[in-house]
C-alpha cells in the first residue's frame, strides 16, 4: 500500500515556453502533504502524472522532494479531465490514498480528484483546507459555501484533494537534487483502450461568461425605494431553497436550479 | 568522465551559469571532467541582463557553427556612435551587410534564451546543471583550502577541489576568498534598461533594416548630466534601450535612472526611434567598468574567477562588449581547471594555465591596450563638454547662413571650443590619450 500523489504539469499556454512550466501551487501542496502522510504512516510515496516527456521535470521535483517512485503515463499536455482521471485511477488502485491538488494552473476545474475517486469507487474528500495527521488517521476540513466548513476524518482508503494554502512544499536537499537528476523515470504508455473520446469543440476559447440573469424592474414608490429595492443585500432575494430530495431527483433539481439562473446553457 | 577523487562530489563545481560558467562547464565536461554547474535561478539566464548585443567569435572553439542553433534576435549589421547634445544629434552609421550573413560579427538576443541555450551545450557536454540554488560561501579545509561550496539547501556542502566564481559582478565568492582587495563604488555603473515593444516592420522602417538585420547604437551624451552612455539595440520585435550611469555621480545628482531614460526617450533624435512603443520590461544591473584597474587576482589555490566576477567587461566607448570576455575567459578557465585535475596540482600554480590564456589572448590584451579608456570615456570632459562641442560644430558647418559668407571651418572648431569651456592643451591631452588608448 502507497500514499499516491498527482499532480499535472502545465505549460503557462499553449505556445508556452517549458522553462516557465511546472505544477500548480495546490499540486505541490499536495505533494508535501502525500510526503507527510507517507512518513507518518510509514508508507511509500509515489507521484504520478499524465504528460509529456517534459513533464518529467516536475517528477524529478518530487524525487528530489522525498518522493520514493516517479511514474509518467505518457500523454499530451491537453488530455482532457476524464481520460486523465481514468489513466490515473489505473496506477492508483493499490493505494491507501490518493492526494491531489484541487486545481490544476491551467483550466483548474478541479474534476481530475473527484473522477478518481469515481474510478476507483472510493469516498472523497475534496477542497481540503487543512490535513490533519491523528495517528492512523487523517483530520481534514472541507471548504464549504457561504464561509462554512466541514470537518472530516479519513479513515479508509480515499481520494483527497488540497488547496495550495494546506502546506508549503519541502526545498529538496542538494544532493537529492543532483541525485533526482540523473534518475530513470519510469513511463508507461497510456492504454487508451477504455479511453473517452471526445471530439474537440471548434469554438473559440474565451472566458466563461454566465447567461445575463433577467431582473424584474424595481416597483417602489420613490427613486430611494426602487435603489433599496435593487440594491438591498439585508433581504434575501429568493435564490435560497432548502429541498429534501433523492440523490438523482436532487441532481436533476440543481441542474434545472442553474439553468433557470443562467449558469448552464443549453448543450 | 572520470569519477571524482575520494571525499568529492566532483572534480569542477562553476557557479553561475551564465556564459563565463557554462563555457567553463563545457570545456571542463568535454575534457572529461566531472562538472556540477549551480544556478541560482529557476533557469540559466532568468537572473542576467545586458545591454542586448553578443559578439561569440570565441564560440568557434567551442561550438562549431554556433550561429545554426543560437537564439538570436537579430544580426548587426549596422552600427551607429551617436553624440547628443541637449537638442542636437552627431550619427555615425557604418553598415556592413555581409554582418548578417556567416560566419557573422555581432547579434542581438535575450539573455534567457542565449544563456539557456549555452548552458544546454554544458549539459549535453557532461555537466550536471542545478538550478534554483544559491552557493552561500566556500568550504575549506583545516588548512584554508578552497574544497568546495555551501549552498542554500537542505544538507546544501557541495565538494570539490576547484571551484570556479562565474557568479557575476560583485562576485562574493572572489571576495570571500581575498582576491578582491577592496570594492571601489566608482569602479562600477549602474546599467538600466527598459525593452519596448513595436511591430517588427515598424522596426525595420525607422533603423533601416529588413528581415533579421539588427542595429547597435551607442550613445554618448544624453545622460541628464551624469557620467555615462546609452545604448539601443533592436530585437525582432523589441527594442532595448538604455543608459549606463557612473555610481558615485548618479548618487551625488540624487536623479533616478528610470528619469534619465524617460529624458533620454524624450530627446528629439531619440524619440521618432520609439514612439508608440510599450514598455515590456525593465531591468537594471550593476556593471564593472573600471577595467584592467579593477580586475581581482584571478587564481587562488583551488579557485579561478571568470567573467563579470572577474570584472572582465571592456566598456571602451565605441567597443562595449561583456558576454564575449566571459566566453572566452570561463572556456580557458574550465580548460586549466582540468588539466590541473589531470596533473592532480590544484594549487594556484597548477592553475595558472588560465592566466597564461588570458595573457595571451584578447581577453586580456585587450584590456590592457585600452586600460586608459574607460577613464577617459567617462571623464567630465568628455560626457559634458564634446558632446555640446561636436554638435555646435557640425551644426554651424552645415547651417547656410546667408547672405553671411561660409566661416572656416578653424574658426568655427575655436569659437565652439570655447563656447563649450574646452582649453587647449586639454583638447590635446585627451586627444593624445585617445589615440594611444585606442592604438
Amino acid at each position: 500500500m502507497t500514499i499516491t500523489v498527482c499532480i499535472k504539469w502545465v505549460l503557462p499556454n499553449r505556445d508556452g515556453d517549458e522553462r516557465f512550466a511546472g505544477i500548480s501551487l495546490a499540486d505541490q501542496a499536495a505533494l508535501e502533504t502525500g510526503l507527510r502522510v507517507a512518513e507518518a504512516l510509514n508508507e511509500s510515496c509515489t507521484v504520478i502524472t499524465v504528460g509529456p516527456a517534459a513533464a518529467e521535470t516536475s517528477l524529478r521535483d518530487a524525487l528530489a522532494c522525498g518522493a520514493h517512485d516517479v511514474l509518467r503515463v505518457d500523454a499530451p499536455a491537453d488530455t482532457d479531465s476524464a481520460e486523465t482521471a481514468r489513466a490515473l485511477a489505473t496506477y492508483c488502485e493499490h493505494s491507501r490514498l490518493v492526494v491531489c491538488g484541487d486545481y490544476s494552473s491551467d483550466r483548474g476545474s478541479g474534476s481530475v480528484p473527484a473522477l478518481v475517486a469515481a474510478r476507483l469507487g472510493r469516498g472523497q474528500a475534496l477542497g481540503l483546507i487543512d490535513v490533519q495527521i491523528v495517528g492512523e488517521t487523517l483530520s481534514v476540513v472541507r471548504r464549504l459555501d457561504g464561509g462554512r466548513r466541514e470537518r472530516l476524518s479519513v479513515t479508509g482508503p480515499a481520494v483527497l484533494s488540497v488547496e495550495g494554502s494546506v502546506a508549503r512544499l519541502r526545498r529538496a536537499s542538494l544532493r537529492a537534487t543532483l541525485s533526482a537528476n540523473d534518475a530513470i523515470i519510469d513511463v508507461v504508455t497510456n492504454d487508451a483502450s477504455g479511453a473517452i473520446r471526445r471530439t474537440p469543440e471548434a469554438a473559440p476559447l474565451r472566458p466563461y461568461r454566465p447567461r445575463a440573469r433577467v431582473v424584474p424592474s424595481p416597483t417602489g414608490s420613490s427613486a430611494l425605494d426602487r435603489v433599496r429595492q435593487i440594491t438591498d443585500t439585508s433581504s434575501s432575494k429568493g435564490h435560497g431553497e432548502t429541498v429534501v430530495l433523492e440523490p438523482g431527483d436532487a441532481a436533476n433539481r440543481i441542474l434545472e436550479s442553474l439553468h433557470t439562473w443562467g449558469y448552464v446553457q443549453e448543450s | 568522465m572520470t569519477a571524482p577523487a575520494h571525499d568529492f562530489d566532483a572534480d569542477i563545481i562553476v557557479v553561475g551559469a551564465g556564459p563565463a560558467g557554462s563555457c567553463a562547464a563545457i570545456a571542463a565536461a568535454r575534457a572529461g571532467k566531472s562538472v556540477v554547474l549551480v544556478e541560482r535561478g529557476p533557469f540559466p539566464g532568468s537572473k542576467n541582463m545586458y545591454g542586448g548585443v553578443v559578439y561569440p567569435r570565441i564560440l568557434d572553439e567551442l561550438i562549431p557553427s554556433w550561429w545554426e542553433t543560437m537564439p538570436v534576435q537579430r544580426w548587426v549589421v549596422k552600427r551607429s556612435t551617436m553624440l547628443l547634445s541637449d537638442t542636437g544629434a552627431l550619427n555615425v552609421d557604418f553598415r556592413a551587410n555581409a554582418w548578417g550573413a556567416p560566419p557573422y560579427n555581432g547579434a542581438t538576443a535575450y539573455r534567457p534564451d542565449f544563456d539557456n541555450w549555452l548552458a544546454n551545450h554544458a549539459v549535453e557536454a557532461g555537466a550536471r546543471l542545478v538550478c534554483s540554488t544559491t552557493v552561500t560561501g566556500l568550504l575549506r579545509d583545516s588548512t584554508g583550502r578552497i574544497q568546495g561550496v555551501s549552498t542554500d539547501r537542505p544538507d546544501g556542502d557541495l565538494r570539490a577541489p576547484i571551484v570556479i566564481a562565474c557568479d557575476g559582478v560583485n562576485s562574493f565568492l572572489a571576495k570571500e576568498s581575498g582576491l578582491y582587495p577592496h570594492t571601489d563604488a566608482s569602479n562600477f555603473t549602474l546599467g538600466v534598461k527598459e525593452t519596448l515593444a513595436l511591430p517588427k516592420h515598424v522596426i525595420d522602417e525607422r533603423f533601416g533594416v529588413r528581415d533579421n538585420q539588427g542595429v547597435d547604437i551607442e550613445i554618448l551624451g544624453g545622460t541628464s548630466g551624469v557620467n555615462g552612455g546609452g545604448f539601443i539595440y533592436t530585437n525582432l520585435d523589441t527594442v532595448a534601450l538604455g543608459v549606463v550611469l557612473k555610481l558615485p555621480k548618479l548618487a551625488a545628482q540624487q536623479k533616478r535612472p528610470e528619469q534619465i531614460i524617460a529624458e533620454l526617450k524624450r530627446h528629439p533624435a531619440v524619440a521618432p526611434l520609439i514612439e508608440g512603443a510599450e514598455v515590456k520590461e525593465y531591468s537594471a544591473h550593476v556593471i564593472p567598468e573600471a577595467g584592467l584597474e579593477m580586475m581581482p587576482t584571478m587564481v587562488a589555490d583551488g579557485m579561478l574567477v571568470a567573467g563579470d566576477a572577474a570584472a572582465l567587461c571592456l566598456a571602451a566607448g565605441i567597443w562595449l562588449e561583456g558576454v564575449n570576455f566571459a566566453m572566452a575567459s570561463g572556456m580557458y578557465a574550465g580548460q586549466a581547471a582540468a588539466e590541473a585535475i589531470t596533473k592532480n596540482d590544484v594549487s594556484s600554480r597548477g592553475l595558472s594555465g588560465y592566466t597564461d590564456r588570458l595573457e595571451k589572448t584578447f581577453v586580456l590584451r585587450d584590456h590592457k591596450k585600452l586600460r586608459k579608456v574607460p577613464h577617459l570615456v567617462l571623464s567630465d570632459r568628455v560626457q559634458h563638454k564634446y558632446p555640446a562641442f561636436v554638435a555646435g560644430v557640425v551644426e554651424r558647418v552645415f547651417r547656410v547662413d546667408n547672405p553671411h559668407p561660409k566661416p572656416g571651418v578653424r574658426r568655427i572648431v575655436r569659437e565652439e571650443r570655447k563656447k563649450a569651456g574646452i582649453g587647449l592643451l586639454d583638447l590635446l591631452r585627451d586627444g593624445w590619450t585617445g589615440m594611444r588608448g585606442f592604438g
